[in-house]
């Protein structure tokens, strides 16, 4: 019964391309992204993506890019020895055990919106578990500019997922819902985690429908993100990654705000991390290579 | 090579007391850069300037705003906790609000025998600053003359002037260490090297760096240099801050600080033979706080000039939370930096940093910065 009350649990899950075979590949690359709520797993052959795994961070750094590679290699005949370099990202990127080298989640996220979405993206908004990012970038995916959010988690995955909890909404559901309201209502006034719920509470015991609240919680989130675009600007094409991405309750609403559309793509946003390291390491992998020739 | 140097830095008090013992003198607190600390020492006293101890503190907040600058609480906290016991004056040359209400706090509470305000001027701009901080600079040597009741002679002034550019000129030949492909010393090396110089007796630091200043010109470091880069901003004396910066592939190569190189940039020139005038005149001209640097902002192209001169692959701008006269600088600033091909990385600081988030953000930069390895 526990386990039906937890609406913030979104599905932990695995994917490949069934129609890729990686024995055929030269190269095999990975991509670990072991952010503040959940890890992933990409698996590159040949620069094009291969399998992934979308998994929740546990307690240990370690345990959770362990358990999003095994994730993403499960099924496929693949092991850790077939995979030629592998990349750390994310806030445990210095605790990936098997990872040849680290870079920061920032430089990823711009990488794997390149890819994505595109040479033509210049500004990415990663909207993670427990921070923001805005970022610019250039036709190569490089970071030419960024700005993190500083004082605290406000506008963030995890704020999200404690308003579903008390609102009993599933994490997924979130977006529809929010848009089923007779009038945008004015947004709540903190985005601060826990002073928002306590206002949504006292929401609720006014009578407000919880679609409403969850209406008012959406816009105060892209309100908040919006604020933060704007310390760097945004030049299009604009990309978002990041778990938030799938919820359109904010996307619409932050787009409505900024006067832009984001390009969208039917890979899953939160895997755009791990998929710039798994390009990183496909490139240091090649740098490694031509310099062993030489 | 530098052990000294940090030796100085952290027991500061023991150096203090110790040289009090050895000289019979006063060691007499100075609250901004812009002190006049020729005049004090030539008044046989030792003029320290006091920074922070970046610890957590709750002592402070009966006496000064939780948003004034967490440099100016810190300060104050450490007259508060007494760990300046042994000192028995102070003086500041008014620069800020914020460190003249530590100045003013400090007067208030804790015991001292000699307290100085001295109207440093914020329009130096001007030509009427000249004379008038000559004048100021009269009544501050007749204050210290009553007080010690011991006159400050032209020819002290002169000397002790003179020890102070013998200083600058000794920080400046370390500093052109830095310009080359492998500085010879590390941005920790050099903040511990100015700051310890605020602390110590110029004779005991010019002797210092006379001594490992042959040494420096083959040192090789044993490190990757990595990226260049400039930090700039208020007083900044964060060891740990720039000792993360440069475990992640970086070395600092110059710094725009108040606790670097605005402090020893320029020297004192003599030219008319009125040693109180020359002395105000450098005080005048010196790479100015931006508390003083209006109608026309000169520090920016001073500041272009050092990233362009040590060769800053990227400039690290910093602010001390609520400091409002570096807050205002640094948007036109870091345009300006941008525009001229230097990328900029703004962090904010506190009497403590997080490092782990701070490191983040300067592991992107450098990334931002670096080589192409990636692409």
């Amino acid at each position: 019964m526990a386990e039906n009350k937890e609406f913030w649990r979104w599905t932990e899950y695995s994917w490949r391309d069934e129609n890729k075979d990686w024995r055929g590949a030269a190269i095999i690359t990975a991509g670990i992204d072991v952010g503040s709520v959940s890890s992933q797993a990409v698996i590159m052959a040949d620069g094009e993506l291969y399998a992934f795994n979308n998994t929740r961070t546990g307690s240990n750094s370690p345990d959770s890019a362990n358990k999003a590679i095994e994730g993403a290699l499960a099924g496929t005949g693949l092991t850790l020895e077939n995979i030629n370099f592998i990349v750390g990202t994310g806030y445990g990127r210095v605790n990936v055990p098997f990872a040849h080298k680290a870079v920061t989640e920032i430089a990823c996220h711009a990488r794997g919106a390149n890819f994505m979405g595109g040479s033509e993206i210049r500004t990415i908004l990663d909207m993670g578990g427990q921070d923001c990012k805005a970022i610019h970038c250039d036709e190569k995916g490089k970071v030419t500019n960024f700005k993190m959010n500083d004082k605290c988690a406000a506008g963030t995955g995890r704020g999200m997922e404690v308003m579903a909890d008390l609102l009993e909404v599933p994490i997924t559901e979130v977006g529809d819902l929010s848009f089923q309201v007779e009038e945008e209502p004015p947004p709540v006034s903190s985005t601060c985690v826990v002073f928002a719920k306590s206002e949504a509470m006292a929401l609720l015991r006014d009578g407000w429908k919880k679609e409403k609240v969850l209406a008012a919680y959406c816009s105060a989130m892209a309100h908040r993100v919006s604020s933060l675009l704007d310390s760097v600007g945004v030049q299009e094409k604009f990309f978002i990654t990041g778990g938030i991405a799938k919820n359109r309750g904010v996307v619409e609403r932050l787009e409505k705000e900024l006067g832009v559309k984001a390009v969208k793509t039917k890979i899953d946003s939160q895997i755009a991390g791990a998929l710039g390291a798994a390009l990183f390491a496909k490139t240091l992998f090649e740098k490694q290579q031509a310099k062993s020739v030489a | 090579m530098f052990e000294k140097f940090f030796e100085w830095y952290e027991k500061r008090h023991d150096y203090a007391r110790d040289w009090m013992a050895k000289t019979g003198g006063d060691v007499v607190g100075c609250f901004c850069s812009y002190a006049p600390e020729e005049i004090i020492y030539a008044a046989g006293l030792l003029p320290v300037r006091m920074l922070g101890s970046h610890e957590p503190q709750d002592v402070t907040e009966p006496h000064i705003f939780g948003m004034f600058c967490p440099f100016c609480r810190d300060v104050l906290a450490q007259g508060l906790k007494g760990r300046y016991d042994y000192m028995k004056g102070i003086m500041i040359a008014q620069s800020c609000l914020h460190i003249r209400q530590s100045f003013t706090s400090w007067k208030k509470h804790v015991p001292i025998d000699y307290a100085y305000y001295l109207y440093m001027p914020n329009k130096v701009q001007t030509e009427h600053a000249r004379p008038y901080l000559k004048s100021e600079f009269e009544k501050f040597r007749k204050s210290l003359e009553e007080w010690r009741g011991k006159e400050i002679t032209d020819q002290a002034l002169r000397e002790s002037a003179e020890l102070h550019n013998e200083n600058r000129r000794l920080l400046h030949a370390v500093y052109e260490l830095r310009k080359g492909p492998n500085p010879a010393i590390t941005g920790l090396e050099a903040m511990v090297m100015v700051a310890s110089s605020f602390f110590v007796d110029k004779k005991d630091h010019n002797a210092e760096l006379n001594r490992i200043l042959p040494q420096l010109k083959d040192r090789q470091l044993g490190r990757e240099t990595g990226a260049r880069l400039m930090i700039v901003g208020s007083e900044d004396d964060d060891t740990d801050f720039v000792r993360m910066v440069e475990s992640v592939g970086a070395t600092i190569v110059v710094d725009e600080h108040c606790t670097g190189t605005r402090y020893f940039w320029n020297l004192t020139q003599y030219q008319n033979g009125d040693i109180l005038q020359d002395l105000a005149n450098r005080y005048i001209d010196r790479p100015p706080c931006p508390t003083k640097d209006w109608e026309e902002r000169q520090r920016f192209p001073h500041i272009l000039q050092l990233a362009k001169d040590y060769k800053a692959d990227g400039v690290i701008l910093i602010q001390q939370k609520f400091c409002d006269p570096h807050e205002c600088d640094i948007p036109p600033l870091k345009e300006y930096l941008n525009a001229n091909g230097f990328p900029t990385l703004f962090l904010e600081f506190d009497v403590t940093v997080p490092l782990g988030p701070m490191r983040i953000r300067v592991e992107a930069f450098l990334e931002m910065v670096g080589e192409e390895e990636l692409f």
